[in-house]
């Protein structure tokens, strides 16, 4: 067999290998995409081009196109603006105190403090708790009827007020469960972030004579940035989703203070059964969520990320 | 000089026991503050309808029954939910693994053309929020006649690109050497993928399946719009059922609520460690 010959079977045996690394490539690749296109990626086309028309959901056939009608409807009613700013207002009641809190707890269990297992589970527990429960907990606890919180609170003032019941409160309130509720999963990024610092960085700066404060803000922070901004973000994008808190404990009320984006777009979809206007909500939401990330991304996102 | 560096650091130490005290503090009350709320919730299932009604509560019980417990498993659908519910969260768990893990091994051990491409979408739609596709999707699985069944939520659960994502990080970084060395002995690609890949990969996947459990055993929204009939709900919408059936029970519905998180809390303690283990993982290497 000529050198030649040789080395020309080689090229053919890489060629089946290729093929063969091409073939099992998709194989492999197949069973996801299907659940994806299926349930994510088809449903995603549809639902952009649902909010073009009035959509019949019995006889898709006969909906009515609409162009950019229930955007520009949409951009007309004033309980879309409600609802928008509403949401607005819990993100900014949420977002920071949930990302500052997390991160205190994380630093503050990553000291050599006594029972710290202890505290790490009890800090994270409320996390699994479904939102049902949370609601229903917290709705109970806070009652004027029966709850212990307006019944010590009677001690000390005349009419404790009504938590859910009053439209400045109810937000607020909501903001608190949340916090109570998912600080957990901020908390468990933020101290796994904080264990991989390396303590000789620590070490170096206390020779140097770096105070606590020096430390926090020179090694800290800097060192934690990329859990910081992912904390950031991925609370931003829950947050503006906001849903079950609403509906389970206050229903939108009192006076549609707790009204919520997605609230407001359940309630178009499955009581109004307006599906376009629904999906074209649901595109606006989409937008917003996307401007969000990239300023996120652009002014607390790392330079190498 | 050296007399100056002692006396600062005696300084330094006694600040630092004022601030350990402190930390102490403050880490334990807000400890107690997060149990409040569990503690209300366990002594009001524990407590006689007259006494979780009166005007006055009480933290500590003067009376213990299990009433309420013996109540639900007797008289609600509830161990239908929690058996739905189990159903709901180990098939998706299980998918997600099988699926998600073999995407992110042909992502990253096999070269073939598109993969990037492919990779790009996959990752993108993760700036989808979820309430974009829920209409939508009701369609796409009415179309499939999967309203009011256990697969109507399972299986859009298992199109979540979360496990993809990170299997795909973590498998980015096991050495390539692992799969060669299979490959020369002739090991086929769903070997090096069954045998090698798989079990070095055992902490992120098992991460993966904690977080995938607790999210599917949690779900709210979405069964509360596929699921039409009460005997295929799911826990979280069974308790809104008893909240709302048994409108002046709490201690009723804490008892449900209790034993519909006892599963995961008694998982949680068990992985606690995997878990941050698994994150810290993830931190160094993302």
């Amino acid at each position: 067999m000529s050198i030649r010959d040789r080395f020309s079977r080689t090229e053919a045996t890489e060629g089946s290998l290729q093929r063969r690394e091409t073939v099992d490539g998709i194989l492999f690749a197949v069973p996801y995409m299907v659940f994806f296109c299926v349930f994510l990626l088809y449903p995603l086309l549809q639902g952009l081009y649902m909010s073009l028309f009035e959509w019949n959901p019995l006889f898709p056939a006969q909906s009515e196109f609409l162009g950019i009608q229930n955007y520009a409807s949409m951009l007309q009613d004033p309980a879309f603006w409600n609802a928008l700013v509403n949401t607005v207002y819990f993100v900014v009641l949420t977002v920071p105190a949930m990302v500052i809190f997390g991160l205190a707890l994380a630093l503050g269990v990553n000291k050599k403090v006594i029972g710290r297992r202890y505290l790490r589970t009890i800090y994270f527990s409320p996390y699994i708790l479904t939102v049902s429960i949370v609601g229903i907990v917290w709705s109970l606890f806070l009652s004027s009827g029966f709850g212990p919180i307006n019944y010590y609170l009677g001690f000390i003032m005349e009419t404790p007020p009504n938590w859910l019941g009053s439209s400045a409160l109810a937000m607020p309130v909501l903001a608190v469960v949340t916090n109570w509720w998912l600080l957990g999963f901020n908390f468990v990024i933020l101290l796994a972030a904080r264990q991989n610092v390396p303590e000789r960085l620590y070490e170096a700066a206390r020779l140097d004579g770096a105070g606590t404060w020096r430390a926090f803000r020179d090694i800290t922070l800097p060192q934690m940035r990329n859990a910081i901004a992912f904390v950031v973000i991925v609370q931003f994008i829950q947050q503006f989703q906001v849903f079950g808190q609403p509906y389970v404990m206050t229903d939108g009320g009192p006076n549609n203070s707790t009204m919520t984006l997605v609230y407001y777009l359940y309630n178009a979809a499955f009581s109004q059964q307006r599906f376009g206007y629904a999906a074209a909500v649901g595109y606006l939401l989409f937008g917003l969520l996307v401007v969000v990330s990239y300023v996120n991304y652009r002014y607390i996102g790392s330079d190498s990320a | 000089m050296s007399e100056a560096t002692a006396n600062g650091r005696r300084g330094i130490l006694s600040n630092a026991t004022t601030r350990t005290v402190a930390v102490h503090v403050g880490l334990y009350a807000v400890a107690i503050l997060f149990m409040v709320p569990y503690l209300y919730m366990i002594s009001l299932s524990l407590q006689p309808q007259e006494i979780a009604i009166s005007s006055v509560p009480h933290l500590i019980p003067p009376e213990f029954t299990l009433a309420n417990y013996t109540e639900l498993l007797s008289g609600t659908l509830i161990l239908q939910w929690v058996l739905n519910t189990f159903i709901v969260a180990t098939t998706a768990t299980v998918l997600v693994l099988i699926v998600d893990s073999m995407i992110a091994f042909s992502l990253t051990r096999l070269n073939w053309p598109g993969q990037s491409i492919l990779l790009t979408i996959i990752i993108g739609s993760f700036m989808v929020p979820f309430y974009v596709n829920l209409v939508p999707l009701f369609t796409t699985v009415s179309d499939l006649g999967l309203v009011s069944s256990l697969f109507g939520v399972i299986l859009p659960a298992v199109a979540n690109p979360l496990g993809v994502f990170l299997l795909y990080q973590f498998f980015r970084d096991i050495p390539e050497e692992y799969g060669e060395a299979a490959r020369l002995d002739g090991f086929s690609n769903f070997q090096i993928y069954s045998r090698i890949v798989l079990p070095i990969s055992r902490p992120i996947l098992s991460a993966l399946a904690i977080f995938m459990f607790v999210y599917n055993w949690n779900q709210f929204v979405w069964p509360v719009v596929v699921l039409q009939n009460q005997a295929s709900f799911t826990l979280p919408l069974g308790l809104v059922i008893l909240r709302d059936t048994f409108t002046f029970r709490p201690g009723l519905f804490m008892a449900s609520g209790i034993i519909a998180s006892l599963p995961l809390f008694v998982l949680f303690l068990l992985l606690q460690d995997q878990i941050i283990e698994a994150v810290q993982f993830q931190g160094t290497t993302g």
